[in-house]
């Protein structure tokens, strides 16, 4: 009797895993495998800062020259002008500047200092040598190799008579900072707080492309077929799939958010191209997400080729970019909670759920492959096109440190 | 105009009640004080004038001036007596008109 339980136990578990198998393959849905799924030549979005940034580092590439290994010698003591000084150092057209991240007493009489670095209203007590003050500023590393400080003279942000001019002023620093506005503290001002009703039309215009997308899923494509024909029912269908976006997809070797799957898809399909960072692209994705709201964010993070991507995206995240050198933990790792000029870096957790987001600054969709591009563009390195695999992986690896965080798309931030 | 516009009040109420109506349309509400990249003025392209009857009566109006940010969100308390339908009207700079209409029943 126990024998024939046993037997019919494992038939059952049997049935079940040919089933499952069967309605894998079965369900393996049709993309696009040839075709890029963004703008190629990629060009860079109108409005966004013009820069070359060949020579630096990019997530696709190391280029950037390596660490010095020795500070640089001066001829004698430093004799630059302090109020030239006084202005580079809140020099907002250069990189943020040294008050990005350092309260600098009355520096520039500029406002809102961040502090991620030390409060330097003092260093001219601190007893600190020309010679050090000036290598410190050019390239840091050579004290520090942990030091998440750009190196402002080896990437050519400030030249060395520039430079001399900051130590100039440093050196007239000695009074504690006395802030203009309590504002203006960067240890009294009050972190950002999201308060908006996020999921209501009447105050996130996001919410309209789940509009447009009800209608974009009823419009036929140049394939006679439109996405009801076979998902006639979305809210159903689609109640938790992006939650488990993105996944690594073996037809394509690479890591595939909801973005790039949508236009694979689409074109495979429907025949519609709804590249990556068009308006249909932006609208399907966030009605996508929208359907899956309140749902956990559960990505695999088990299987073989998801576990190396996430890997790769670890490794991606600390690599140091641009011609601020900064790897993606060093402000959203090292200096996560602190203010960087007046913008808050916040951590990777809860960096992930509300995207696509609407941005009430620009009027505008983003969605998380957009961000990265920005932060690249923002630390003056090259973006990669928003189909790249290398933002797949660091897609992936942040979707894993956001396990758990429940959708609410689409978000609404500054 | 790309997207229609949000409309939002109770759709019952008592007599004699005075309703909360919020009204927003998508639009750009050009200044014509900005500059493009050569240094010329974007020209001005506004709503400048938003106005709600109820039953073919005024209930609301407003001149918009060119400091109201894009898509214009209008707030306004009116009282019911009776039944019947509040007409909403955006005019565009261009002339162009939007309308929409929401029904009330007062019980």
């Amino acid at each position: 009797m126990r024998g024939r339980i046993l037997a019919l136990g494992v038939l059952a578990a049997t049935v079940t895993m040919t089933a499952g198998v069967y309605a894998q393959s079965k369900k393996e849905a049709p993309l696009e495998l040839k075709a890029d799924a963004s703008a190629r030549p990629w060009k860079r979005y109108n409005g966004w800062p013009a820069r070359d940034e060949s020579k630096f580092s990019t997530l696709g590439k190391v280029v950037s020259l390596p660490t010095p290994k020795t500070p640089r010698k001066l001829d004698g003591p430093i004799t630059g002008d302090a109020e030239k000084g006084a202005k580079l150092v809140a020099d907002r057209n250069r990189g943020g500047s040294c008050l990005a991240c350092h309260v600098m007493g009355q520096a520039g009489n500029a406002d809102l200092p961040g502090n991620v670095g030390p409060d330097l209203s003092e260093i001219g007590n601190a007893g600190r040598e020309d010679e050090w003050l000036f290598n410190y500023i050019y390239d840091a590393r050579v004290y520090n190799p942990e030091t998440v400080m750009p190196p402002w003279g080896g990437h050519g942000l400030f030249n060395d008579e520039e430079i001399k001019d900051m130590v100039a002023f440093l050196k007239t620093l000695k009074k504690p900072a006395v802030f203009k506005t309590a504002l203006d503290n960067p240890e009294k001002r009050p972190a950002p707080v999201e308060k908006r009703e996020n999921l209501d039309p009447m105050e996130n215009p996001g919410m309209w492309a789940v509009e447009k997308a009800q209608d974009l899923w009823k419009a036929n494509g140049p394939a006679g077929k439109s996405c009801q024909n076979c998902h006639t029912n979305a809210a159903t269908a689609f109640k938790t799939w992006a939650a488990s976006m993105p996944k690594w997809e073996p037809r394509l070797n690479k890591v595939v958010g909801v973005e790039e799957f949508v236009t694979r898809h689409a074109k495979a399909t429907t025949g519609a191209d709804w590249l990556m960072e068009t308006d249909e692209n932006r609208a399907m994705s966030v009605y996508l997400h929208f359907l899956a709201n309140g749902n956990p964010v559960r990505v695999d993070t088990t299987s073989a080729p998801a576990k190396a991507a996430i890997e790769r995206g670890k490794e991606l995240a600390n690599r140091k970019v641009g011609e601020l050198n900064f790897a993606c933990t060093d402000c959203h790792g090292k200096a996560a909670n602190h203010w960087i000029r007046g913008q808050w870096l916040g951590e990777p957790k809860g960096q992930y759920d509300h995207f696509p987001t609407w941005r009430t600054s620009l009027q505008a969709i983003w969605d998380i492959r957009q961000r990265f591009q920005w932060c690249q563009v923002n630390i003056r390195a090259d973006e990669l096109p928003p189909d790249a695999k290398e933002y797949g992986d660091l897609e992936l690896y942040l979707a894993s440190t956001n396990a758990g965080q429940k959708l609410s798309v689409p978000g609404i931030r500054h | 105009m790309a997207e229609k516009p949000r409309i939002k009040l109770p759709k019952e109420a008592k007599k004699g009640e005075v309703i909360q109506i919020k009204t927003l349309i998508s639009h750009i509400m050009e200044s014509g004080q900005r500059k493009d990249k050569d240094g010329k003025t974007i020209p001005r392209k506004i709503i400048n004038k938003f106005t709600c009857e109820f039953n073919g009566k005024p209930v609301f109006s407003a001149d918009i001036a060119p400091a109201v940010a894009a898509n214009p969100y209008v707030q306004f308390n009116a009282r019911v007596e009776q039944s019947g339908t509040f007409k909403f009207t955006w005019t565009d700079d261009d002339g162009t008109v939007t309308t929409a209409e929401e029904q009330i029943t007062v019980a």
